[in-house]
């Protein structure tokens, strides 16, 4: 908190933007983000989406890991149901995506709560361990349930559309992805102002004390894994829409790792980080995807060398912010935005 | 009214002018063709041969006239054999690059990016010779330069039946084929091949796509008592399950698809590789062919101390296919998608020098050829010794 700065009620307290700034930057930054499409090309508007499919991913995984303090190796798994359940509802029934998407997102959290069940009794590494579990099930039953999944061919999902609109390119079909994310974004900030929220928060810094204070400790635990995997299924949904073929291939274990890493570097416990840990991770590759290309001239050989370089940065970036930012990108964020604030006076 | 009549002048102006324009920037500039090529990913072992033969293909040709002057640029992409990578690439190749055409690579990608090929009617040269991709009121925009690979199989079966002298039963077969779209291509072919030819296919075994150990697989294959088995995975592959029987001791035959079988495999798995038969839809390199001329004298010329094999032909002789359909294309003024489809189809009886058979697509048939010579390897060596030529069966068009 700012010197000079009162608050007086808890709503200020509780407010999401603390200063008109904070309200209109957000608001220019949605404008700009909107009319993104008019200046990008068609392989960075992929991008763009796939930043945003992260982003609902990461906020969710970060609604149970971050802030209720349950880890899940189970990400990519959850992300699959969302998207086989999608391209089965899209292909066998024809439903548009406004049925799709919401109807995968609940079919997820089912699959995740049932997968959340142990976490009455593990925590921790255990937990993980039979999350990982979930992984494993997943990845075999769409491996080999072919007449749903088109087994390791995989299959294709039509173009969601808009009425007669067909959004079948990334320009089009990033307004429905980045409206969606924005929402869920913002549902999940809402999310931790409430008494559930409070509840996670709690079961995460002590669970012991959440029960002697009457929090449901299972209850919420199981809630926290309902809501998250329906984030992840939600952008497993808009995956498979944005992917247009999926396959097992599209959900292997690094992924669920990725999910892991984004929250890491993000911030865990923090919607901001969430994003920005989204943002680095999708565009990590990409930008050592052009490093190495535009490279290839002098040192041929780097290309070559791509896949393990992204690999090997993607654990030297944990590592690192693990050592000298524990709290992530978000925490930096907070760093750089406060001695601006008091610039040039900070102390 | 009459403003509309002259804006309607105008807009027709300047289409003109702009199409002018572009004609004129066409007619100086390049012809870009994607490559997706696999240089990390699980069949990396063949796949950097190939890509480095199509990329010496282009120069070559980029060095001997272009197509009709003009310069082909390949747009080439590393994909680590993954789907999802594939399907970012095309959208990249297609999206930014405006590629005229692809030179693809995998089973898997390939076939999941059929639908995508024929919306935005993208001609796709694949490497991948699935049987899949053979009927073009299926698939129209797919084509590859090889007998497919349930041809192949169905020839090495042939072969089998040949090779079989024991007339009081039939020959015991089994399959060994990796878990993705490339193992599982050609054995329903094969199995019904087996069935209607009184071939008795006793076991099928399926590795994962990379492994480092196939005994498990080879003991089960051993209770079975397989005289033959035909190995559907990439030559690392090969020599692993090779080598392994060796170790077993198994006196099963086997035989090779023709990723699993070039130049590099009696250098990978050594003595356990001989006798081994597999099918060579291309020529071994240096081969005694007319078309391998302009190959080595670009090797020499090039680089004369590197080592080149069958899957280097195959990405040379993939280039001078759909090298040709552009220039055809090209002379009919018809350079985009449709106009490179419509000339391959044109391709009858299109000679390589020996590289490959001779190459036929028509509208309604993409089995550029159905001709498959089997090799075996003696003393280390790549001998023909045979080829068969399968029919043209209406039934087996698209499996």
């Amino acid at each position: 908190m700012r010197t000079g700065e009162f608050r007086t009620t808890y709503a200020a307290d509780m407010a999401i933007f603390e200063t008109p700034l904070a309200r209109w930057s957000l608001g220019v930054f949605l404008v700009l983000l909107f009319l993104l499409p008019l200046m990008a090309t068609n392989y960075w508007m992929d991008v763009v989406n796939r930043i945003c499919i992260a982003v609902i991913g990461a906020v969710g995984l970060n609604i149970l890991t971050g802030f209720t303090g349950q880890v899940s190796m189970g990400n990519a798994a959850f992300l699959a149901v969302g998207a086989y359940s999608t391209s089965l509802m899209a292909n066998r029934w024809d439903l548009p995506w406004m049925v799709t998407v919401p109807i995968a997102g609940l079919v997820t959290a089912l699959v995740g709560m049932v997968f959340g069940t142990p976490s009455l009794r593990l925590k921790g590494l255990y937990l993980a361990m039979a999350t990982l579990a979930a992984h494993f099930i997943v990845e075999f039953t769409v491996v080999h349930w072919e007449s749903v999944t088109g087994g390791v061919n995989g299959t294709s999902v039509p173009a969601a559309r808009i009425f007669a609109f067909a959004l079948d390119s990334d320009t089009r079909l990033f307004y429905l992805i980045a409206s969606i994310a924005v929402a869920l974004v913002f549902f999940a900030k809402n999310l931790f102002r409430t008494k559930v929220g409070k509840a996670f928060i709690a079961i995460r810094d002590q669970d012991i004390s959440a029960e002697v204070m009457g929090v449901n400790v299972y209850k919420h635990k199981l809630l926290s894994f309902g809501v998250s995997s329906f984030y992840v299924g939600v952008a497993g949904s808009l995956l498979a829409y944005q992917a247009r073929i999926i396959s097992p291939e599209n959900f292997p274990l690094s992924v669920a790792i990725d999910y892991l890493g984004m929250i890491i570097i993000g911030g865990l416990g923090s919607i901001l980080g969430s994003i920005l840990g989204a943002i680095f991770i999708t565009l990590l590759p990409e930008l050592l995807r052009l490093l190495t290309g535009a490279l290839s001239g002098a040192l041929p050989g780097l290309v070559q060398l791509f896949a393990s370089l992204r690999i090997g940065v993607f654990g030297l970036a944990i590592v690192l912010f693990l050592i000298f930012e524990p709290d992530g990108l978000a925490a930096r964020w907070h760093t750089i935005k406060n001695y601006w604030k008091l610039y040039p006076f900070s102390y | 009214m009459e403003s509309l009549q002259s804006r309607r002048n105008t807009i027709r102006g300047a289409v003109v002018i702009g199409l002018l324009f572009s004609l004129e920037a066409f007619a100086q500039g390049e012809i870009k063709v994607g490559g997706l090529f696999d240089l990390t990913g699980i069949t990396s072992d063949v796949g950097k041969p190939y890509a480095q033969g199509v990329r010496d293909g282009v120069q070559w040709v980029n060095e001997n006239g272009g197509i009709n002057g003009k310069r082909i640029r390949l747009v080439d992409v590393d994909y680590g054999y993954k789907i999802p990578e594939a399907v970012a690439a095309y959208k990249r190749m297609t999206g930014d690059e405006k590629v005229i055409m692809i030179n693809g690579w995998g089973t898997g990608d390939t076939e999941a990016l059929k639908e995508f090929v024929n919306k935005d009617k993208i001609p796709y040269v694949s490497a991948s010779f699935s049987g899949h991709l053979t009927d073009p009121a299926k698939t129209p925009y797919n084509f590859f330069v090889a007998p497919s690979y349930s041809d192949e199989l169905r020839a090495w079966l042939s072969w089998v039946k040949s090779d079989w002298k024991d007339k009081s039963r039939a020959p015991k077969v089994a399959f060994f084929y990796g878990d993705n779209a490339y193992g599982k291509a050609p054995i329903e072919a094969g199995r019904r091949f087996c069935k209607e030819n009184g071939i008795d296919l006793v076991d099928e075994e399926i590795v994962p796509g990379a492994f480092q150990d196939a005994t498990s697989q080879l003991l089960n294959m051993k209770k079975r008592e397989a005289d033959y088995a035909y190995i559907n995975v990439t030559t690392t592959g090969v020599s692993i399950i090779l080598k392994d029987a060796k170790k077993l001791g198994l006196s099963t035959k086997f035989g090779s698809n023709p990723y699993g079988f070039s130049e590099a495999l009696p250098g990978v798995a050594k003595d356990a590789a001989e006798g081994v038969t597999g099918v060579m839809p291309h020529v071994p390199f240096g081969e005694k062919v007319p078309g391998m001329k302009r190959l080595t004298d670009f090797h020499l010329k090039n680089h004369p101390n590197d080592t080149h094999d069958a899957l280097y032909v195959r990405g040379w002789s993939y280039v001078l296919v759909w090298s040709e359909a552009l220039k055809r294309a090209d002379k009919d003024k018809a350079l985009n998608g449709e106009g490179v489809k419509k000339a391959l189809e044109g391709l009858h009886n299109f000679d390589l020098g020996g590289l490959t058979s001779n190459v036929t697509y028509t509208p309604t048939d993409h089995r550029p050829s159905t001709k498959t010579p089997i090799y075996m390897i003696q003393s280390g060596k790549l001998v023909k010794v045979a080829e068969y030529d399968m029919p043209r069966k209406p039934e087996w068009l698209g499996l």
